[in-house]
């Protein structure tokens, strides 16, 4: 009898997680991984790692961070495995779109007031959806660059080690994610 | 008066630096006087402080597809 039992409890405790777990961690890796396959299958990952260890897990943590903690490390190593040499010599240096000939701002590219707060938190949530489109539109690298340091908060020395690049790519990719990412805003932000 | 002065790219790399907490004595110094006479990089600090601290909440609202959920608990009942 003890085991069809023990079965059944298994499969609701699967259903459980599953249910309530699933939207949130799909969501949270699918604004990392901008692709849908990816982001399920990151998913899927992150329960059946969850899910062998559960016996060991010792709930010094909520369930919930605990796997949002495994589901991190899922999306990093999907990171590691994504960045080749290949598409760090294939970022372009866009940065010169932004300055003229003597490296200051032009007419059309100095950033223009917004008329908000900057040190207040965003109000309308269009800005997430613009974020969103703008962080899309960013090369592959500087997009990653970003997401690990401003969504994930990894220090700089990390990120370079997981992507293989020096630290001296890092401030330029950053620096070029950042010009690209403020001006794409400026522009499709319907607030400002 | 060179040595001092650097350009709009330049100050918005260090600008990068800074946030990072990895700018040197000399460059903050040459930064804070860029900043001091440079409306556009003080609105680029601004903003892109405003967008960083913000980034953090990004969020979207999808829900997993059903069959996807059907077969992760599958596959975890099969382990």
């Amino acid at each position: 009898m003890a085991e069809p039992l023990n079965k059944s409890m298994r499969s609701i405790q699967a259903n459980d997680w599953v249910n309530n777990y699933g939207d949130m961690l799909y969501n949270y890796t699918l604004i990392r991984v901008n692709d849908k396959g990816i982001a399920e299958d990151i998913v899927q990952e992150t329960f059946l790692s969850a899910w062998k260890s559960r016996e060991t897990y010792k709930a010094e943590a909520s369930e919930k961070s605990w796997l949002y903690a495994i589901c991190k490390n899922k999306i990093i190593d999907y990171y590691r495995k994504k960045s080749t040499q290949k598409e760090q010599y294939a970022e372009l240096d866009n940065s010169n779109d932004f300055f003229d000939e003597a490296e200051h701002w032009t007419k059309e590219t100095a950033p223009n007031e917004w008329g908000i707060q900057y040190n207040q938190p965003v109000e309308t949530k269009e800005f997430y959806g613009v974020l969103e489109k703008c962080k899309k539109k960013l090369q592959s690298m500087q997009e990653k660059v970003f997401v690990m340091k401003y969504l994930e908060d990894l220090d700089a020395a990390e990120i370079c080690k997981v992507l293989g690049i020096t630290s001296s790519n890092y401030w330029v990719i950053i620096h070029r994610a950042k010009l690209q990412l403020r001006k794409c805003i400026e522009t499709n932000w319907m607030t400002i | 008066m060179n040595i001092i002065n650097i350009t709009c790219k330049k100050a918005t790399y260090l600008i990068t630096k800074k946030e990072h907490k990895a700018i040197g004595i000399w460059e903050g110094i040459k930064l804070k006087a860029h900043l001091a006479i440079c409306s556009a990089c003080k609105l680029f600090e601004k903003q892109t402080g405003f967008i960083i601290a913000n980034a953090k909440h990004a969020h979207s609202n999808i829900e997993l597809d059903k069959n996807v959920k059907a077969k992760i608990v599958e596959k975890m009942e099969k382990s």
